[in-house]
């Protein structure tokens, strides 16, 4: 029995040495690390290989979209702005359609120009990195109606 | 009757001896002389190497891909978590709901 649990012991030691180098030959700590610091454009970099001069032409597409980005973000603000003023002011049903109508058309423009800029990114990265960044990105963009965290007001930083 | 050396040497010449073979010889060996000098652990672990091979193998196994699933759960937490960071900064439907 002593030389039972003693083996025991042995195997299990060795299981978990297995187990912790199976784990850090398996982890990403570049990935964990941007994580950390909720840095987006090193996650760019290190989880999807980006060489320097690819990271360059992602941040300088990420800056020109900021831009976009603005624009469509004041104009979806203003639209709402006017719907909600049509809702105090009890209007009529037909200017409230057409103000939610003109909103959701401003959606699905910045939901079409989102697209647009992330596939544009992903064509700067491998074919196989890309359809991952893709695959990640695109459904969050296509179901921001059902995905849009009540805690991203927490998360935001800006 | 004591039979004549000839006729002896006949019948140890024709004896033949096919005993079966005993698949734990060595094992029962092994247990004889462990409880004559007193059983120790290197002798245990010969005694029962077939039962503890098999069974660090399987522990062994399953603790390395234990380990490896697990990185690559803690993996796909992290990308769950930068790219929702990603898309609020992104996306200007959720910058129209939280600037001011």
């Amino acid at each position: 029995m002593r030389f039972l649990l003693g083996t025991v012991a042995v195997i299990t030691l060795l299981a978990a040495s297995t187990g912790y180098v199976g784990y850090r030959m398996s982890c990403n700590p570049a990935l964990h690390a941007a994580v950390s610091k909720g840095d987006t454009m090193e996650w760019l970099r290190t989880d999807f290989h980006l060489s320097n001069d690819k990271f360059l032409l992602v941040c300088q597409l990420h800056d020109s979209y900021a831009g976009t980005c603005d624009e469509h973000c004041r104009m979806i603000q203003e639209a709402t702005r006017e719907r909600d003023a049509l809702l105090a002011a009890h209007a009529d049903r037909a200017a409230l359609d057409s103000a939610n109508r003109r909103i959701q058309g401003l959606r699905e423009v910045c939901e079409g120009s989102i697209a647009t800029h992330v596939r544009r990114v992903a064509e700067l990265m491998s074919p196989q990195d890309g359809r991952r960044y893709l695959a990640l990105v695109l459904p969050r963009i296509a179901n921001f109606d059902h995905t849009a965290a009540p805690d991203l007001r927490l998360r935001h930083s800006n | 009757m004591v039979p004549s050396s000839d006729s002896l040497s006949e019948a140890l010449h024709g004896w033949q001896v096919t005993p079966p073979a005993d698949p734990n010889f060595r094992q029962s060996v092994w247990r004889r002389i462990g409880k004559q000098a007193g059983v120790t652990w290197p002798a245990y672990l010969r005694t029962n190497i077939a039962v503890l091979s098999f069974a660090s193998i399987i522990v062994l196994t399953a603790a390395a891909y234990g380990g490896r699933a697990l990185a690559h759960k803690q993996a796909r937490a992290d990308r769950e978590s930068i790219v929702v960071t990603y898309l609020v900064d992104l996306d200007p439907r959720i910058q129209a709901t939280l600037r001011p």
